[in-house]
């Protein structure tokens, strides 16, 4: 039931519409049987009547205006069909259209542990199969059991007030048909649960397949890949073949059960009638509306199958759609006033992911407008201690301060605007190379664009694009070279005007005169702004005001470049390979 | 190459091409015997299902005359229950085959698919969103099953159930006959005025979906960039415009089909209507019995009708997807093996460029002219201002593109002549992206060469130094490591990545910023590691950090469209050029 009270919640806006086509529905059900009337009204008049050949002579106009009642009601049946179907399909789309957008705003907000453990196949079968699973349940499967319910029901009570007893035959099989749906539905659930699973499964293997396609050529593996995808394929086929066949098992009995209330009509009818308890035109009322009972049983069966799918979707969904992260806005979070101005410090921070502890007591202060570099060997933890200034993930120790204030009791919103970051993984979006330059700050104009482009030096290989800013780029900015990507992800950085800009490790791909050239443009922004640089370089390091260099997660060295190079540690030996 | 993004409709296809059809039917002839079999039992069970009216005729007529009469009655129930289910377990056996051969040819379409995936170059992949073209694999490929499981079948049953009435109808009263055909035409003009707007619709429909998921998918693999430049509100707004007119081209395209039975249901009464009035007014001498049975069957004519008109909405719903998947089957392999190609033979590895001209895009040539002779067992540096062409020149060693003119060839072979597998399988390449695969570490290490043996392997991370880091793992080499390499970091993924193209063991060595997030401690032991075994292989290496490349055999300075500059590094110093220029530049 949770499930219909969640659909109806997602119905807001819609509910009216919705209803009104569920009405409409018994509306038209209902002139489903009456329509035959007026043609056996016709029959009766004009055709088979005792009076029918002198009808026929004097009532031609009666005719014409029964005919035309005959069209008039179809078209009119038609008309209200037409239109319910529509109101279906209007509240079908509007709920996907609201749980689409929710789910969407879910997976924006949800933070890098929820990534680590969904896979984004996981994520689009839910937002593309599953949700199209609902839809369908809503235009679907509420709609026909209503109509079932419905037409049972009132043919039941119809054959009530004929004949009790004979009504009671009648209604004999019901309960064996109850109790196979009842079997089918336990069996088959499980069923739809491993197909929905396997759909994922495929998914997630395409979706790294088209994603690693470089790599899947470099080592010639296609082959290998092609075997991967076949067994996803194939396992996929076999749980499709699997669910058909396990409702294929239990039709024989659904369906042999419903048709046999033809059997049952015929005898018992027939016996009545023989017997002089019912009259023929009592028996041909039953056997003429025997369908009506029988296609709501046959129908149940579908109805148990497609549930069972929906549930098996849509409990998926809900996991998403209630899915909230660890890291949002403490109810007391506060806004604090003014633009930031860019102090950042790390006041005694440990870090743990999972059970490996990644940092552990750093304190590091930084003033606004100071420069501050952080070196390490690979894997010493510089990546993650950035990525706690933005609270991409939350300390496990102390507290990350910035403007004096701890991380965690900002707003996300102003924190992370107050941010610009060049992360070392350039993600561009498939998009013009103005919209990616544009991506944090959108409004800015076009001249600002061209001049952060500039300080990023990637002016100069954007006006030979063929379209200059309006060139559309590859998703991941495929076709770019990395050090082009590094710099259009450097302007990025700077076009939201960050009060504290972290590079990290953001001109390892590009040449060295091009790094001179940023070095300057970052020394002479147009904004305030405090940074922190994860660089290999000592050419990009010398020049800051403060070195930190990381060791197994803690600080190991922290000063000038020229304190650092008197000592002999890892900055010396990295200062005199690279002399 | 026009590149399209997400929220750029495909080119659509707007005559309506029958060869869709067609090509679907090809994949169904592969069965053709079950399906005719499953024809042939539906088609008994439609003449088995003809017998229960006459076994209740025969019951009503006379069964029901008092008591005596009830044990026939009893016979004629039991016979009506026999028929009931014979027809209802040939229907079993008919939908188990036809479920067996729609998901068959849907399994057959996706393997097609994906494998086609597999040989498209790299321009295909570059120039669409990823979205795209998982949906097309995934879900429209699932969208087509319902016309492959009943579509068919249905199709040629109605049709024969169509003919049978109309054959009976002329047998019955021609004139009537011919009123009943006379609404084809109107019901011909109603689908025909449907039939364009309702294709376009679903047409259009199935590229707005495209575009949402395509936009999903991007977003899901960026969100951690939209969160730190607080994009989620703007990102929101762009998926509900999307959203939206998905919607909207959606209620169109149903608008249009739901059409379709209703137009159909009209038309029927119609029909009924001019036979009561025609046989009623106009022919006078008809019996009663004539025009009631006319009547009768004019409703089962329509109704084959109807449920043609429903197959019809299906169809054309299914060729707008089918379109899209055969559009990518047709999607040309520019980079494909001659006819004929000869596996490469062992490489040595002395490498030729002669004359190569080679552009991304018609018009702007990367590389112009561009001749030079590598020797086996060299290693040669790229160095040069980005964008200048030093990843095009590796890319083209291992032919992942085509070039305009000029040739490449390996130990006197033009690569060009031999199969992409039995060259590239003997090409280390180390990308700048280091992608790694959801799995295990040791997966993924051994991607490069399945069978290497867990010794080699360890070796192999030994030599780039991540063997340790490794250890240190919960699993050690069976951690699980998520998409991309999540939870590892950028120097660890580049790490295993070389340690990956190492174990390939390749005759050809190809490293493309292979260290560029490493740092240059870890960089100099990893040095010589790589010194062992770069020697006796040739070697291509890009890297913007000097101290990587001194000391290769040649370095090539890479500007204006071809290499500008080359020699040792002595030679080049020497020369005081643009390689003496970004020496010095670096030099602290």
């Amino acid at each position: 039931m949770f499930m219909f009270r969640w659909l109806w919640k997602n119905m807001k806006g819609d509910r009216a519409i919705y209803c009104c086509a569920l009405c409409m529905t018994l509306v038209c059900q209902s002139m489903y049987i009456i329509a035959p009337y007026i043609t056996q009204q016709i029959i009766d008049t004009f055709l088979v009547g005792e009076q029918a050949a002198e009808n026929l002579r004097t009532g031609t106009n009666t005719l014409i205006t029964m005919l035309l009642m005959m069209i008039g009601f179809t078209v009119l049946r038609c008309i209200i069909q037409y239109t319910s179907n529509m109101c279906y399909e209007h509240a079908s789309q509007g709920i996907i259209y609201r749980v689409r957008k929710i789910l969407f705003d879910n997976i924006e907000k949800q933070d890098a542990l929820f990534y680590d453990h969904h896979r984004t196949g996981d994520i689009m079968t839910v937002i593309t199969g599953d949700l199209e699973m609902v839809r369908h349940s809503i235009a679907w499967i509420i709609k026909t059991t209503l109509e079932c319910i419905v037409l049972f029901s009132a043919t039941m009570i119809y054959f009530f007030t004929i004949d009790w007893l004979m009504a009671l035959c009648m209604l004999a099989l019901t309960p064996v048909i109850l109790l196979i749906t009842k079997g089918f539905k336990n069996v088959v659930g499980p069923f739809y649960v491993d197909l929905r699973e396997k759909l994922s499964d495929m998914n997630t293997h395409a979706e790294e397949n088209i994603s690693g396609n470089r790599v899947v050529k470099a080592f010639a593996r296609e082959d290998t890949e092609i075997g991967k995808f076949d067994n996803c394929n194939r396992s996929y086929n076999e749980a499709n073949k699997k669910a058909a066949f396990t409702w294929l098992k239990f039709f024989p009995g659904l369906e042999i059960t419903a048709q046999s209330l033809s059997v049952v009509c015929l005898f018992f009818g027939g016996m009545f009638v023989a017997l002089g308890r019912m009259t023929f035109g009592e028996y041909a009322a039953f056997a003429g509306l025997v369908w009506t009972l029988s296609n709501p049983m046959r129908t149940l069966g579908n109805i148990v199958n497609d549930y069972q799918r929906f549930t098996a979707s849509a409990n998926k969904i809900i996991e998403l759609y209630y899915g909230r992260p660890f890291i949002v806005d403490r109810a007391d979070a506060e806004e604090v006033e003014g633009r930031i101005k860019g102090a950042v410090e790390f006041r005694d921070v440990s870090f743990s992911y999972g059970d490996t502890e990644v940092l552990r007591n750093i304190s590091i202060k930084a003033e606004p407008g100071e420069t501050v570099a952080i070196m390490g060997a690979t894997g010493s933890g510089k990546t993650t201690l950035i990525d706690l200034i933005p609270r991409i993930y939350d300390v496990s120790g102390g507290a990350v301060l910035v403007d004096g204030h701890d991380v965690r009791m900002m707003k996300l919103e102003q924190l992370r605007g107050a941010i610009g970051i060049a992360t070392q993984d350039v993600l561009l979006y498939s998009d013009t190379i103005e919209g990616n330059i544009c991506f944090g700050n959108i409004d800015l104009p076009e001249e600002e664009v061209v001049k952060y482009a500039k300080a990023a030096d990637a002016d100069g290989f954007i006006q030979k694009t063929s379209d200059g800013y309006d060139t559309i780029i590859g998703e991941r900015g495929v076709g770019l070279s990395g050090g082009q990507k590094q710099r259009i992800s450097l302007a990025r950085a700077l076009a939201v005007k960050p009060s504290i800009l972290i590079l990290d490790d953001t001109t390892s791909a590009v040449d060295l005169e091009t790094e001179k050239h940023i070095q300057d443009a970052l020394a002479n922004l147009d904004f305030p702004c405090t940074k922190i640089i994860v660089a290999q370089r000592i050419s990009t390091t010398r020049t800051a005001d403060r070195i930190i260099v990381l060791k197994d997660g803690t600080v190991a060295e922290c000063g000038t470049h020229e304190e650092l190079i008197q000592q002999n540690g890892y900055y010396r030996e990295v200062y005199d390979l690279q002399k | 190459m026009a590149r399209n993004k997400f929220d750029i409709d495909e080119t659509l296809e707007t005559p309506f091409d029958i060869k869709h059809l067609k090509r679907a039917l090809v994949y169904a002839g592969k069965y053709r015997k079950k399906i005719f079999l499953s024809l042939f039992i539906s088609i008994l069970a439609a003449v088995i299902g003809l017998l229960s009216p006459l076994i209740v005729q025969y019951a009503v007529d006379n069964c029901m005359k008092g008591a005596e009469t009830i044990p026939m009655l009893a016979v004629c129930a039991g016979a009506l229950l026999l028929t009931i289910i014979i027809s209802v377990f040939l229907a079993q056996k008919r939908a188990k085959m036809m479920t067996r051969v729609g998901q068959d040819i849907i399994y057959d379409i996706r393997k097609d698919l994906f494998k086609h995936m597999q040989e498209l170059p790299f321009e295909y992949y570059d120039s669409r969103p990823h979205g795209k073209i998982l949906v097309r694999v995934i879900n429209y490929v699932n969208s087509i099953s319902d016309l492959m499981t009943n579509g068919i079948i249905n199709f040629v049953l109605e049709m024969m159930n169509l003919l049978f009435i109309i054959v009976f109808m002329f047998f019955v009263c021609w004139q009537l006959a011919l009123v009943v055909l006379c609404g084809l035409p109107i019901y011909g003009a109603v689908i025909m005025f449907i039939k364009n707007r309702q294709r376009k619709a679903w047409q259009l429909t199935s590229n707005k979906s495209s575009n949402l998921s395509a936009y999903l998918h991007e977003s899901i693999i960026g969100v951690q960039i939209s969160q730190v430049f607080t994009r989620e509100k703007v990102n929101a707004e762009i998926n509900d415009k999307l959203a939206k007119s998905y919607r909207k081209t959606w209620m169109k395209a149903v608008g249009y089909s739901n059409l379709v039975w209703p137009s159909t249901d009209i038309v029927s009464t119609l029909t009924r209507a001019a036979i009561y009035l025609v046989g009623l007014l106009f022919m006078p001498g008809l019996s009663l019995g004539t025009i009631l049975a006319m009547g009768d069957y004019s409703a089962r004519f329509w109704q084959p009708m109807m449920n043609l008109s429903n197959l019809m909405n299906t169809f054309i719903n299914a060729v707008a997807y089918l379109e899209r998947i055969f559009e990518m089957l047709d999607e040309p392999v520019t980079v494909k093996d001659k006819v004929g190609a000869a596996e490469m033979p062992e490489i040595k590895g002395d490498v030729h460029f002669r004359d190569v001209t080679f552009s991304y895009e018609d018009g702007t040539s990367v590389l112009e002219h561009l001749s030079f002779d590598v020797k086996a067992g060299q290693s040669i540096a790229l160095v040069g201002p980005t964008g200048a062409g030093k990843t095009t020149i590796v890319n083209l060693i291992s032919r992942f593109y085509n070039l305009d003119s000029g040739s490449v060839t390996i130990d006197d072979t033009n690569i060009a002549d031999v199969t992409l597998h039995s060259l590239r399988s003997q090409m280390g390449i180390m990308l700048q992206d280091s992608f790694i695969f959801s799995g295990t570490i040791m997966e993924n290490l051994k991607y490069g060469r399945l069978d290497a043996s867990d010794k080699e392997v360890y070796e192999a991370c030994r030599i780039v130094g991540i063997h340790d880091y490794i250890m240190s793992l919960k699993d050690d080499y069976d951690t699980v490591v998520s998409e991309r390499g999540a939870g590892l970091s950028q120097g660890q993924k580049q790490l295993i990545a070389l340690a990956r193209t190492i174990l390939s063991n390749p005759k050809i060595l190809v490293l493309d910023e292979a260290t560029s997030s490493i740092d240059a401690k870890t960089e100099r032991n990893l040095q010589n590691g790589l010194n062992h075994l770069l020697k006796g292989r040739t070697s291509f290496i890009i890297a913007h950090r000097l101290s990587t490349i001194r000391n290769c055999d040649m370095i090539m300075y890479v500007s204006n469209k071809g290499v500008t500059e080359s020699g040792t590094h002595d030679e080049l110093i020497a020369k005081r050029g643009d390689y003496y220029k970004l020496y010095t530049a670096q030099a602290v």
